[in-house]
């Protein structure tokens, strides 16, 4: 069937690709509903088309082209970088717009200069867009999580604090009910009244008793120790909760993670900015910040204008798979986001990759894409 | 314009809902012989009754095939998208009481909350190789919840269509999203409701399809002050 609905500057895109040197991958329309519900979480089912095979698999429409090419890549590739690139119908039900739409490209798989691969994608992708787009000033937002994820280990959080707070990031409304819980001493956990119970006859404190205590529990009301939570887990939980429950975060770490939350500035001097706040702050984050400035070298190198990247410190996705850099390309002055991508490192493990591989990559929204050069067409 | 009530078709809520309307003046006949499946009401002449499945009237209420129905409202919420605007939840009954809960092992002493929750499923995947799973069949009510409320997105529904408490267990779920009226079946099965996760305080309603035609009929307004009246 010819696709007749095909934006017309799909071809000079796949040329891009091709000039990019990458490879291109089809994957099929239909996919197993498994793997983008176990990735993105239950909310996706409301919106992805699903069905159900004879025997009973849960099949869907592809939502996205991120998951098939990484699990591709798994059955076929592992191993070896490689940079694909992608173009073809995805199927989602959306607010507003048709929920059939075209998305492009490009997954950077196994690429261990991570500032480069990082560098190469945001480029690639200001690069393509550009193409598209002659004289519109694009407008690019780059976040990192990873700076977020130093900043306040550095600030002597603990442990489950810190996942927690990770686990917000990008979520502006979540991380800040929670840094407004971390400041505020009235709150405190809830605990049930067996914790009382034990803790007064001293179980809580050794966790050799309480794992054998929750085993004896859990033996004599039917619960099987190895099919969910083990005794093990609920303990070491338990006194990370203990922790969460007591820790008041001292006005001056919180201002510190208030000010770092808040910076939003030229990419350009995002290196110099983080250096001095970390100075000030005293906060030992070198690691974070040497793998940040060696990312803006990169795109320096690989010719990126700087003067179109902001960093913003807030910005994240939270997915628990983003690990790293995160970014959105749109038009200066317009809402519509064009572009975005980021670092997954963690994804391909839990597709099931035996061995670490990192990736970054970006999408494109050929639709919004379109309207954009219709507008700007309609401008002149 | 004939006006359709979709009434329970058997068991308490039948008879709930009759002594309901029978207080309201609005004595319910079935029409042909007992057993029969539609019904009118006395003296009322342009109100017609149906005898529905409790799941059914929901249903039948959000798509506007029937005019009113007394049905949970936790079927209500979970069956119709947006039920708000699709439906007016005309009166409270007073009968058919039961909470929609989140409930998990009593021996997971470390979860009280659903915050507590939320730091398990972060946790999940990382330490048993899948997503924390949840036994329900309320599906939209969950997702609403954990995802709307408390931001949580990682964990998977595992559809349970009966006995659902039993699954924690019986290691084909974690934790359960299940209606209570009593907590017994709960306490049974050595559950516990989370100090925050009471989804929804459910009980039977009179609910009213929203549509253009009833603008300024007398008998839906009729229908309704005299239900209200009769509580």
């Amino acid at each position: 069937m010819p696709l007749i609905n095909l934006p017309a500057f799909a071809g000079d895109l796949l040329a891009d690709f091709e000039r990019l040197k990458t490879l291109r991958v089809d994957t099929p329309v239909i996919q197993p509903a498994e793997p983008f519900l176990d990735m993105a979480g239950e909310d996706l089912r409301r919106r992805i088309f699903m069905t159900e095979s004879e025997t009973g698999e849960s099949l869907c429409l592809r939502p996205e082209f991120t998951i098939p090419v990484c699990l591709r890549h798994i059955e076929t590739a592992t191993g070896t970088p490689q940079r694909y690139a992608y173009l073809g119908e995805v199927f989602r039900q959306r607010r507003e717009g048709s929920s059939e739409f075209y998305q492009a490209g490009i997954e950077d798989l196994g690429d261990a200069d991570t500032a480069g691969a990082d560098a190469r994608a945001i480029g690639d992708a200001m690069q393509v867009l550009a193409n598209r787009l002659p004289g519109q000033r694009l407008k690019v937002t780059l976040g990192d999580q990873s700076v977020f994820e130093a900043v306040i280990a550095a600030c002597g959080l603990p442990g489950g604090w810190q996942k927690r707070l990770i686990h917000a990031f990008g979520d502006q409304k979540q991380l800040q009910r929670l840094l407004g819980e971390l400041a505020d001493p009235k709150a405190s956990g809830v605990f049930g009244p067996e914790v009382e119970r034990l803790a007064k006859m001293g179980v809580l404190d050794d966790e050799e008793r309480l794992v054998a205590h929750l085993a004896e529990t859990m033996e004599a009301t039917g619960y099987s120790t190895n099919v969910s939570r083990s005794p093990r887990d609920i303990a070491r939980r338990l006194k990370e909760k203990m922790e969460l429950a007591t820790t008041r975060l001292d006005k001056a770490a919180l201002a510190v993670m208030r000010e770092f939350l808040a910076f939003d500035l030229p990419l350009s001097e995002a290196p110099a900015a983080l250096h001095a706040f970390a100075k000030k702050s005293k906060l030992k984050i070198d690691g974070a910040l040497s793998f940040f400035d060696a990312r803006v070298a990169a795109l320096a190198e690989a010719g990126a204008d700087p003067d179109l990247i902001r960093y913003r410190a807030a910005f994240g996705r939270p997915l628990d798979y983003y690990t790293g850099l995160v970014f959105e390309i749109g038009i200066e002055g317009a809402p519509a986001v064009l572009a975005g991508g980021g670092r997954f490192d963690r994804l391909l493990t839990l597709l099931g990759a035996r061995e670490h591989i990192p990736a970054v990559g970006f999408s494109l929204w050929l639709d919004r894409i379109e309207r954009a050069i219709a507008a700007a067409g309609g401008a002149k | 314009m004939t006006i359709t009530i979709a009434l329970p078709s058997k068991g308490r809520m039948k008879d709930d809902a009759s002594a309901i309307f029978e207080r309201a003046g609005m004595r319910i006949v079935a029409v042909g012989n007992d057993r029969s499946y539609r019904g009118r009401v006395e003296g009322w002449d342009d109100v017609e009754v149906a005898f529905l499945s409790a799941s059914e009237i929901s249903r039948e209420v959000g798509s506007g095939a029937v005019d009113f129905g007394v049905t949970g409202e936790d079927l209500v919420r979970e069956g119709i998208a947006d039920a708000d605007a699709r439906v007016e939840f005309a009166a409270r009954l007073g009968f058919g009481h039961a909470d929609v809960v989140v409930a998990v092992p009593e021996v997971w002493y470390d979860v009280d909350t659903m915050a507590d929750l939320g730091d398990v499923a972060a946790d999940f995947r990382a330490s048993h190789g899948r997503r924390l799973a949840i036994a329900t069949k309320y599906w939209r009510l969950t997702q609403q919840f954990f995802s709307g409320s408390h931001g949580i997105q990682l964990y998977r529904i595992v559809e349970s269509l009966g006995a659902t408490e039993g699954a924690p267990a019986s290691g084909s779920a974690d934790i359960i999203v299940d209606i209570t009226s009593t907590g017994s079946t709960l306490k049974a099965n050595h559950l516990k409701i989370l100090s925050d996760g009471v989804i929804l305080r459910s009980e039977a309603c009179l609910v009213r399809a929203r549509m253009a035609a009833h603008e300024g009929n007398p008998t839906i307004d009729r229908i309704i002050s005299s239900v209200r009246a009769a509580l």
